[in-house]
Parts: C-alpha cells; sequence; structure tokens
C-alpha cells in the first residue's frame, strides 16, 4: 500500500508541474482577474484594464529582448541603462523635431547592443558581466548627457504618450505589434531557429557553420533598441525625461517576466506568449496590492513567491 | 561448492512511456561474482532496465528482489547508498573539483574537528587510482585528466563505495587499449570478490573477453539470456538483430562492401601541411571523389584535429586546404560548409545535436538559410526537406517534432547525416561516426557512407573500430603525435599492417601515455 | 579541441572605449533641446531665496569654540572641505552644491568638494581625504546617521569643527560635532497638513504619497501630517498609502492607481515634488481638470511651484536646500569665538495660490 502510494504520488506531482510549466502563467492572470472582479471596486472597467496595459506596455516590450537574450543563454543587465539613456538622449534632440531625436536615440541604443554584443560575441565575456559593464556606463552617459529631470513639451511626443488610435493608446498598440513582430521572428525566421539553437548549444550551432557571433551581437542590438523603445514611451508618458530614475530596476522586472512566463535560463526556448503574460501577471499583482493599500512591502514578497515558484516549475526543464 | 548466492532478482519488469513500450516483462537474475552482459541495439531497452534498477524511473509493473529484499529506489543515489553503483558512458563527475575530491565526493575522510582531512584524502586517492593503472597527482582539477583516466576515476569511485552491484555503461567507448586492459583486470577482480557486474557494451570483444553470461534485449523484451559461452559471435548479432544467421553471415560483420569506385580525377580535398601549435605537425591528406579515406591512429594522434583543421574549425598557423580547386579561407566553419566540407563532429552530443530542438529543427539547421527567403523559412520546402531524409536514413522519432536529444544515440547520428547530406557537400568529414550506437544502426551508417562515395562524395573517415576502418576505406592515412607516419593503400589496408603502422617504429606504449596525458 | 574559432579582441577593448567617449562629446556638442534659450535665466533669481533660521525655543544648547577645543582661525585663510552624500541629480542636491560653491565664492573662502555618489563608504573616504588635503573645517551633508565613529576620530585628532546639513549624524554635538542645520521634516508635514485641510474644507478623502521606504524624510513627513490632520481635522482620512519612491515616474503610476480604485478621492499629499508632478500627469492622463483632487507637495522645486501657478497643485512647502550662506555664517561666528546653536532649524517658506507667481523665482 505504502508502496503504491510511493508510485502515484510523484507521477501525479510531475504531472502538476508539467502543466504548471505551461499553463501556470495564464492561470496566474486568470486567477487575479477573477478575484479582482470580486474584491475590487471599479475593476472591471475600460478605463482600468487601459492603465494597467498602458502602465505594464513598457515591461513587456523590454521583455520581448530580454526573452531572446535569454533565448540565447544570454542575460541583458544594461536594458534599464538603456532606457535613462533614451530618455536623455531624447531630451537633448527634440529640438530637431520627434524624429530626428528618435534617430539619434536608435543610433545610441545600437551602439550599446553592439558594444554588449562584441564583448560576448567576440570577446567572449560572460553576459551578465558584459551588460553589467554598462548597465553601469549606459546610466552614468545618460547622466552626463542629462544630469537631472527635464520637462518636455513637444506636442508630438506627449501625443506619443497619452494619444490613441480608435480608443487602443498607442503605447498598447507598439507593444502588441513588437510582441507578435518578435513572436513571429522567433518561429519563422532563419534568425530565430538560429537563435535558439545557439541557446541551446552553442558548439553544435558553430560546428553547424551558423553564424553564432552576428546572431548574438543581433540579439543585444534588438534588446537594447526594444530597451529605448520602452524608455520613449515611458519618457512620452511622463512627458519629461528623467535619467535618474527612469528604468531602475527594469532588468529584474524583465527578467522576472521572461522567467515567469516559462522561458529557461538555459537557452534555447522562448516563449513569447508566456512573457506578456509574466509581464501582465507581475502588473495585476502590483495593482491588486495597491489597489487595496497594502504595505509596498508585500508587492515585493508576493513577487518574490511569484519567481520561486516559476522556477519551481521550471526545475525539470533544465535537465536532459 | 555451494552456488553463489542471488544478488538480484528481477521479475516481470515493464515501463511504458508515451507511445513506446520501454521494457515489457523483462526478468534478470544476477549472482555474486558473475559479470553479465546486457546488449541489444539502442532502443532495445537497456538504458531503461538500468534506470529501473538505480532508481532514475519507477517501474509500471514488476518486481526487483535486490539481497532478499523487495526494493524500489526513488533516486539514484537511493540505489547507490544500497550497493548498486553504475558507471555511465559520459564521466559524471565535477571538471573543476580535484581529482581526489571526485573520488571522495559525498565520502570525504574527516579529521577529528569535522573538516576535510586532505593529507588523507590524497594519500588514499592515490593508492586507489595505483590500482586502476592511474599514476597522476590527485591534487590537479579531474578536467586535466584525459578521458580516458576520468572514466577509471568514475570506475574508481564507483567501487570504492561499497557496491554490491556495479552496472557498466559503455564504459570503454573513451578508452584506449591499454585502459581497457585495466578495466578488464578491475572487472576480474570485482569478480572475485563477488561483486556482480551489469557490462554494457557494443563492442563483442570485450563481451568475449569478460563476460560469463548474457541477457540480449529486442524491443524492450528479453530474447535470449544464458552463459555467453554457449553462442558464438554471429548467434549473438542475429539474436540482437532479430535477423536469420545466413543473412548476417553473407553480410559480414560491418556493412561496407569495400569496392569504391575512387576514379584518378583531381581531388576533390587536398590539405598540405596543415598545422596547429601543439596539435598537428604539417598533416596532408587528398581525397578524390567517391573515395574514402580511413585516418588511422591512436587517441591523440591527431585524427580530430585533422577534421577540424579541415573544416575550419581550428584555426591553422601554415598549411592550406583546397576543395574542388578553390583555396578555403581559413579558420572560418562557415566558409567551409559553403565550400561543400561538412564535419560530423566526434562528440555528437555536445558539438553535434541540439538537444533540445526538434528532428525537424536539427535536420534543417544548417541548411536553413537556402530554404528561406528574406530570412523567411518556407515551412513546406522544410517539410518536403526533412521527409526526404527521415524516409531515406530511416530515422526512428515519434514524430519529426520530437526533441532530438529523446532518441537514441544512432538516430541522433542518422539527424546529424541528413543535416549535412541536406548541403550537397562535396566532402564528408565523419569522426568516429558509428561510436556508441547500436549494431543496426552502425549497419545503416556504414551502408550510408558506402553509398555516398558511390555516388562520388569524399569521404574521411576516423574510427577507433580497426574493423571499421579497414572495411571502409579504400585508403588510410595513419597519424601518429599529429604528423602522418604511413598510408595503406589497396591490398596494404589490413589489420595487420595497419596495427603495425600505428605502433611505428618507436614503442607504442609511449605514444599511448602522452596521449592520455594530453587528453 | 575547445580551441575552436575564438579569436581574441582584446586589442579591441580601448578602442570601444575611446569610441564611446567620442560618441558622448559629439552627442552634447550637437544636441539641441527643445528649449535652450530658456535654460539659462534659471538659477539668476536666486539671490533672496536663503535660508532663514526658526526662532531657536528657548533654552536651546549652543556650543562655543572654547568648550569643543580648536583654534580660532579667520574663516577667509581656511579652507573649508564639503562632502555632498549623492549625485547632484535631483533639484535638491544640485541647489544644495550649489549654493555651498556660491556662498566660498562670495567670501573668498577655499573650497574642497567630494561626492559620495550614494555609497557611505565612499563618503567615509570622502571626507578622510579632504581632512588629509588640509581641510580646517567641514561641512557635511551625510548618506546616512550612523558609521561615523572613524571620521570623528579623525576629525577630532585634528581639531576640525564639522557642521553637519540636511541630516543628523548619531553622535554628541559640540564635542564630535559643532552642528546640525536643517528643515524640520515633521514641521514640513504639519505644514502640508494645514495646506491639505485648508484646500479640501478638512473633509473627505486622501492619500499619501509616501517617499523611499525606510528613509527618516518619508517618516517624518509622514508622521507631521498625520498628527496634524488627527488633531484639526478629523473629517480627514487618509485611506491610502502607497510609496512613490519619491520618482515621477512611480508618482503618476501610483496615482492611476488610486483614482481608478477610489475615485471619490480628495486630496493627494505627496511628500517630493516629483511624486507630486506624476500625480498631476495621472490627473491630467485620466481627464481631470486642475483643482478636481488637491494636491500639496513638499520641496519647492520650480515645477511644482509653476504647478501652484497653473491651478493643479494647491500648495507646496519649501525644504530649502541653499545651505551655503548659514553654514557659512555659522562657521564663520564660530572660529571668530561666538557661541553657535547647537541645532540650527530652518524656517522653511510655502507656496500657495497667494504668493506662488510672484515667488515663483526663489523656487530652486
Amino acid at each position: 500500500m505504502a508502496e503504491a502510494a510511493l508510485k502515484t504520488v510523484p507521477l501525479d506531482k510531475a504531472r502538476a508541474l508539467q502543466w504548471l510549466q505551461k499553463y501556470g502563467v495564464y492561470a496566474g492572470v486568470a486567477l487575479l482577474l477573477v478575484v479582482n472582479a470580486v474584491i475590487t471596486p471599479h475593476f472591471l472597467s475600460a478605463e482600468n484594464f487601459r492603465t494597467q496595459a498602458v502602465q505594464v506596455a513598457p515591461v513587456i516590450i523590454v521583455a520581448l529582448g530580454m526573452a531572446l537574450v535569454i533565448g540565447t543563454e544570454g542575460v541583458d543587465l544594461s536594458v534599464g541603462a538603456v532606457m535613462a539613456l533614451a530618455a536623455s538622449v531624447t531630451a537633448l534632440y527634440l529640438g530637431y523635431g520627434l524624429v530626428p531625436a528618435l534617430l539619434v536615440v536608435a543610433l545610441f541604443a545600437a551602439g550599446v547592443g553592439l558594444a554588449n554584443g562584441a564583448l560576448v560575441a567576440l570577446v567572449g565575456v560572460q553576459p551578465i558581466v558584459a551588460t553589467l559593464a554598462l548597465m553601469v556606463g549606459g546610466r552614468g552617459l545618460a547622466l552626463v548627457l542629462l544630469p537631472q529631470l527635464k520637462d518636455l513639451r513637444n506636442p508630438q511626443l506627449a501625443s506619443l504618450g497619452a494619444g490613441d488610435v480608435l480608443g487602443i493608446p498607442y503605447l498598447i498598440l507598439i507593444a502588441a505589434v513588437l510582441a507578435l513582430l518578435v513572436a513571429f521572428t522567433v518561429r519563422r525566421t532563419t534568425f530565430g531557429r538560429q537563435l535558439l539553437a545557439i541557446g541551446d548549444s552553442r558548439p553544435a550551432a558553430q560546428l553547424a557553420g551558423l553564424p553564432v557571433r552576428r546572431v548574438l551581437i543581433v540579439v543585444y542590438v534588438v534588446s537594447a533598441l526594444l530597451a529605448a523603445v520602452a524608455g520613449v514611451l515611458a519618457t512620452a508618458r511622463l512627458q519629461a525625461s528623467d535619467p535618474t530614475s527612469l528604468g531602475n530596476l527594469m532588468e529584474l522586472s524583465a527578467i522576472t517576466a521572461v522567467v515567469v512566463g516559462g522561458t529557461p535560463l538555459t537557452g534555447g526556448r522562448v516563449n513569447i506568449a508566456g512573457t506578456v503574460a509574466g509581464a501582465v501577471l507581475i502588473q495585476l499583482l502590483t495593482a491588486t496590492l495597491i489597489k487595496h493599500d497594502l504595505p509596498p512591502s508585500w508587492t515585493q514578497i508576493a513577487q518574490a513567491v511569484v519567481i520561486v515558484a516559476a522556477v519551481y516549475a521550471a526545475r525539470g526543464r533544465g535537465k536532459r | 561448492m555451494a552456488p553463489p548466492a542471488e544478488v538480484l532478482a528481477v521479475r516481470g519488469l515493464s515501463k511504458t512511456f508515451p507511445g513506446v513500450r520501454a521494457l515489457d516483462d523483462v526478468d534478470l537474475t544476477l549472482h555474486a561474482g558473475e559479470v553479465h552482459a546486457l546488449i541489444g541495439e539502442n532502443g532495445a531497452g537497456k538504458s531503461t532496465l538500468i534506470k529501473l534498477l538505480t532508481g532514475v524511473y519507477r517501474p509500471d509493473a514488476g518486481d526487483i528482489v535486490f539481497q532478499r529484499r523487495p526494493v524500489s529506489f526513488a533516486t539514484p543515489l537511493e540505489a547507490q547508498k544500497a550497493g548498486i553503483s553504475t558507471i555511465y558512458q559520459e564521466v559524471n563527475l565535477i571538471p573543476l573539483l580535484s581529482v581526489a575530491r571526485n573520488l571522495f565526493l559525498g565520502r570525504e575522510p574527516r579529521n577529528r574537528f569535522g573538516l576535510l582531512d586532505f593529507a588523507r584524502m590524497h594519500r588514499e586517492a592515490e593508492e586507489t587510482l595505483r590500482g586502476y593503472g592511474v599514476r597522476v597527482d590527485v591534487r590537479r582539477p579531474l578536467r586535466s585528466l584525459g578521458v580516458g583516466a576520468q572514466q577509471m576515476v568514475a570506475l574508481a569511485r564507483a567501487v570504492a563505495s561499497e557496491a554490491r552491484i556495479v552496472i557498466m555503461d559503455e564504459p570503454t567507448s573513451s578508452l584506449e587499449p591499454r585502459e581497457v586492459e585495466t578495466l578488464f583486470s578491475v572487472i576480474r577482480r570485482l569478480r572475485d570478490e563477488g561483486i556482480a557486474v551489469v557490462y554494457v557494451s557494443h563492442r563483442l570483444d570485450e563481451l568475449y573477453a569478460v563476460c560469463d553470461t548474457v541477457t540480449v534485449l529486442r524491443d524492450g523484451r528479453r530474447v535470449h539470456h544464458g552463459r555467453l559461452a554457449d553462442l558464438d559471435r554471429l548467434s549473438l548479432v542475429s539474436t540482437m538483430l532479430g535477423r536469420e544467421l545466413g543473412e548476417v553471415r553473407s553480410e559480414g560483420l560491418t556493412k561496407f562492401t569495400g569496392d569504391h569506385h575512387a576514379t584518378d580525377t583531381r581531388p576533390v580535398l587536398e590539405a598540405t601541411d596543415l598545422t596547429v601549435p601543439h596539435q598537428l605537425h604539417g598533416v596532408s591528406v587528398s581525397i578524390r571523389p567517391g573515395e574514402v579515406v580511413g585516418l588511422g591512429g591512436l587517441l591523440g594522434s591527431g585524427r580530430t584535429e585533422t577534421a577540424k583543421a579541415i573544416s575550419g574549425a581550428l584555426r591553422l598557423s601554415s598549411g592550406r586546404v583546397v576543395v574542388a580547386g578553390a583555396p578555403l579561407r581559413g579558420g572560418s566553419t562557415p566558409a567551409a560548409i559553403r565550400a561543400g566540407v561538412s564535419l560530423l563532429p566526434e562528440d555528437r552530443k555536445s558539438e553535434g545535436i541540439v538537444p533540445g530542438l526538434s528532428v525537424r529543427e536539427n535536420i534543417s539547421l544548417a541548411v536553413l538559410p537556402r530554404l528561406s527567403r528574406f530570412g523567411l523559412v518556407s515551412e513546406a520546402r522544410v517539410d518536403s526537406l526533412v521527409n526526404t531524409f527521415v524516409e531515406r536514413l530511416r530515422i526512428k522519432a515519434s514524430s519529426p517534432q520530437q526533441k532530438v536529444g529523446e532518441l537514441s544515440g544512432g538516430n541522433q547520428q542518422k539527424v546529424l547525416l541528413a543535416r549535412w547530406l541536406a548541403m550537397n557537400p562535396k566532402v564528408l568529414l565523419l569522426d568516429e561516426p558509428t561510436r556508441g550506437i547500436d549494431v543496426g544502426a552502425k549497419a545503416e551508417v556504414q551502408k550510408l557512407v558506402d553509398e555516398l562515395a558511390a555516388d562520388g562524395l569524399g569521404v574521411l573517415l576516423i574510427s577507433s573500430d580497426l574493423e571499421e576502418l579497414i572495411e571502409g576505406s579504400d585508403r588510410v592515412v595513419v597519424l601518429k603525435d599529429g604528423a602522418v607516419v604511413g598510408e595503406l593503400t589497396g591490398a596494404e589496408v589490413t589489420e595487420d599492417k595497419l596495427m603495425r603502422t600505428i605502433a611505428g617504429d618507436a614503442p607504442a606504449r609511449d605514444a599511448v601515455e602522452e596521449a592520455a596525458t594530453d587528453g | 579541441m575547445q580551441r575552436t574559432t575564438h579569436r581574441s579582441l582584446l586589442p579591441a577593448r580601448p578602442v570601444l572605449v575611446a569610441l564611446a567617449a567620442a560618441v558622448a562629446l559629439t552627442a552634447t556638442s550637437c544636441a539641441k533641446s527643445e528649449d535652450d534659450a530658456a535654460d539659462g535665466k534659471k538659477s539668476t533669481a536666486a539671490a533672496d531665496a536663503g535660508q532663514k533660521v526658526a526662532e531657536p525655543k528657548p533654552g536651546s544648547k549652543t556650543c562655543s569654540i572654547d568648550a569643543y577645543g580648536g583654534r580660532k582661525i579667520d574663516l577667509k585663510d581656511a579652507t573649508v572641505g564639503f562632502s555632498q552624500s549623492e549625485k547632484e541629480a535631483n533639484p535638491f542636491r544640485i541647489a544644495e552644491t550649489q549654493s555651498i560653491r556660491d556662498e566660498a565664492a562670495e567670501r573668498g573662502v577655499k573650497l574642497l568638494t567630494a561626492n559620495a555618489q550614494s555609497q557611505f563608504s565612499k563618503q567615509i573616504s570622502d571626507v578622510q581625504d579632504l581632512l588629509a588635503k588640509g581641510a580646517d573645517l567641514l561641512v557635511i551633508a551625510p548618506l546616512n546617521s550612523d558609521g561615523w565613529d572613524p571620521v570623528l576620530q579623525a576629525a577630532a585628532a585634528k581639531k576640525v569643527p564639522i557642521v553637519t546639513i540636511d541630516r543628523k549624524i548619531n553622535a554628541t554635538a559640540c564635542k564630535d560635532y559643532v552642528s546640525f542645520i536643517a528643515s524640520d521634516f515633521v514641521e514640513q508635514g504639519r505644514r502640508a497638513a494645514d495646506q491639505m485641510i485648508e484646500a479640501t474644507g478638512g473633509k473627505g478623502e486622501v492619500a499619501i504619497l509616501l517617499g523611499s521606504a525606510g528613509n527618516n524624510v518619508t517618516t517624518e513627513r509622514t508622521k507631521g501630517f498625520k498628527e496634524r490632520v488627527a488633531e484639526k481635522a478629523p473629517g480627514l482620512k487618509v485611506v491610502f498609502e502607497q510609496t512613490g519612491d519619491f520618482t515621477r515616474e512611480k508618482g503618476q503610476q501610483v496615482t492611476e492607481q488610486l483614482i481608478q480604485s477610489k475615485p471619490g478621492i480628495k486630496g493627494i499629499y505627496a511628500e517630493n515634488d516629483e511624486m507630486g508632478l506624476g500625480a498631476v500627469a495621472a490627473l491630467k492622463g485620466a481627464g481631470k481638470k486642475a483643482g478636481d483632487v488637491k494636491i500639496v507637495t513638499v520641496d519647492g522645486t520650480r515645477n511644482a511651484v509653476q504647478g501652484v501657478v497653473d491651478g493643479w497643485i494647491s500648495g507646496v512647502i519649501e525644504s530649502n536646500p541653499r545651505f551655503g550662506p548659514l553654514a557659512f555664517q555659522t562657521l564663520d561666528d564660530f572660529t571668530q569665538g561666538k557661541d553657535v546653536a547647537q541645532d540650527i532649524i530652518i524656517q522653511d517658506g510655502a507656496y500657495d495660490g497667494d504668493n506662488a507667481e510672484q515667488d515663483l523665482g526663489k523656487a530652486y
């Protein structure tokens, strides 16, 4: 009898874990929606959903790039700094108009991405170390360029942050389009498959003749560009460039979204839908606690619990 | 004399994975001091049986009675503590820890303060390893040892932990002949001490040299068991493959036909004076279309390095590679692949397959840009290509979507072959193409190599299996210490000649020892 | 075998660094932000915005050079060391450092400065450096209150008088240091409550945007506000307290959540201007009009005072960062042998609808 129990329990547990890996994040989102619909006043309103979506949009955009980087068994700690850099560069060049400013922002972001990618792919520095350098240096540069918060009054920028199409804010539209684009890239392009192969087994990818360095560099550039988009959008929403605090701890939020969404840190797999859901889950969790005026430290604890749960569920996946 | 005690009795063991009956009602009995050969093609259920015995999996049905008590191990650690040790094909130790630490991992000697007693540990480690023919500084990290020596450390570790049963899963796949001898003497010592050994190998010589009894598995079922001496080699192979005796005999032991049509056209590959510091010293090899050139030599003689240098994976300090008349830019794998040179690497698991990706994606990996337009993959073209190769190479997978990491070694190798054949290469560099794969798949791979050569491909064949090298190659270039020491052609390609060339003028032992320390 | 095709590109690193530097230089040289012309006049009108000392409480302690030990010196010949705690990346720190520099220049005193970049260990070594470089007097804006013993011992050995500004250190006044000059953060909270009561009529639900957790400014500004509300306007209920980390972005995000879950909120007390401006952005985004929700903030930055002028903010309690004149006056008095107060509390100003427009120039 005891033996029978021993035999069945781990199986059920394994199955439950498998289920949790696959659908846990969606179940979490659904659960939070239902709970909030019941206990939170004014939760079921268009404005509320709009607010949550607008707030989570920059996180999603950064997490998309992070998911790609993590898919190559890397990590990009510099995304928060790139957001700050995008903010200060936007402020510096807005005098030429929005589009020129955005082009310069893209140049800067590409530069950071190139530097990250070169350190990782050519010099062979560990991603965590390489991007740590630019996490510190990038914010430093941002503050050199713009030492303090600066209000921006460009009307185009303002409408980018607050405007909408058919009632859907630009922020949400942009995040959605980028998510679809990245998901498509992962699934249907040579680049996407090469990225996954490199993340799964870099030596094998190398011997199979894949352009390993090029793919890695492009991945880091894409991550930086997406972070810059997020930085510009956050700046547009704030109508102020705040390099001192914009993007602080964003790298952690993004990594959390990716991991909670079921992308393993060991590379070789990228789950874009899960990443989006992961970001939404954290957003809803935070919103729930804020709306019910629970102490801020609870938010951190709740996030920690979600991360631990995600890592626990992903435990079996790294093994081959 | 009383019959030796029964150590293990397995009855009616079954295990089903989604879609596969991996093990079906299998019995196995082990007595103290018995060396038991467990054989079968890959996918026959050997690994599943071992994993059930060692607590990695749990049986769906059946009993395991170990030392007269029914057992159900939850983890490999539990099994190990109870007295069932396993040595895997790949060394399962911690490369950065010292040799001694690895040997004593989890049962380190401690002094009276509860701290690690390094002096004692090092002394005992040296003593123990000497018994296995390994003389090294045990303070060095494990990874500084050659693979063979690492395997010996793993063996010593398994045996030292008071095992009643030692399971060896292809223990000799990375050992040198001398080390194999040491392993056999260790096995004999274990036998004399009353320990039961389960020995899994594809090398028939070894089985007959060391095993007393045999269990043959096929398709998850036990198809034969008894004394090994009662079964001759051909019967063994036919039982394993489930084929008629006459069929096997007529086909020989390898699938090579031996008659290629190496025309006297210009070589498709000319590698001249390849030099890589410390590894290759002016190696030259040329291959004509339709020719299979064998690369012989001991472990560490520079065979793998030669193949890697040709394929651009090793940077040359001098020398050049010309493919079909065009010189190759050195040090670039993509350039070599574009020119039509494909390498099937020796280390299939870490340098060949991409384990987490599907069969489909592994096969299409290299050729993908050719099946894409503007970076967008044409799924239809990928599908048709993958289907063609799965069929042609008889790749056994539940579907093209199955992860390659879940396939048997033979099928993984076929996937890799498919990956390269999809590129329409001119030259195929095969580094140990049949190592660690089952007899059936081995035969298929060998046959395929023949066919490819017949189609006009130039093939470089590296194999530690002399039989394979001799029967498969039109010519054999022999390397020693990173340089060519001889070449055998036509009627010269015999086992005897080859052995002598490999041994060369100097005593072979020196080369072996150097290779072992170089790793 | 692992030595595949890893070409070392180490020499590329200096090139990368140089490239980055060049990029930074060119970026700033051809930059053009939208209102470059307007930036210049910002710091000009600050002349009459210096700190005033609040009336000392009767019986408050003083310190003199005889009690402290040390020698009289003429401030004009002295070298003053100033240790700043954080990067000058927010208006408060910028104005604070600038004020010290301006006053030193005004008085012709040699000034040595250091910035700890928010690392306490760096601040300790900064101060030790200043002492080693020959500072005769020290002005310190401490990052922490604790952990100053090594510095105090080094200063005591050299008999160097210390004035701390805007945060107190845990040590004995007139023994380990001379004076402490700062605003009264609890009082700022009380005055913010007064403004909130006035703006809301003392009735309804209000929210607090807290500063960073674990920061004494947060604790004291919260304490003062709640005390005064409880005492003077029991009809005013604090129903929401969430941190905005002193940043505009978090202030905006938290306010967005707030106005959705509590649409009836009457007022928002933001514990610094930036969060208050974030709240304004959130209200604008939600289609509210100026004055729909009363906002009271603390600090007195230019942007916030402009918000008062525009009607979005009801009141701003000043927290004056211009410590220069007062700090140097204290040091001057002390080194001449006069008695100086141990705790010097600044009389902070306030901006509301009545004076915001005319006092906009005083804001920093």
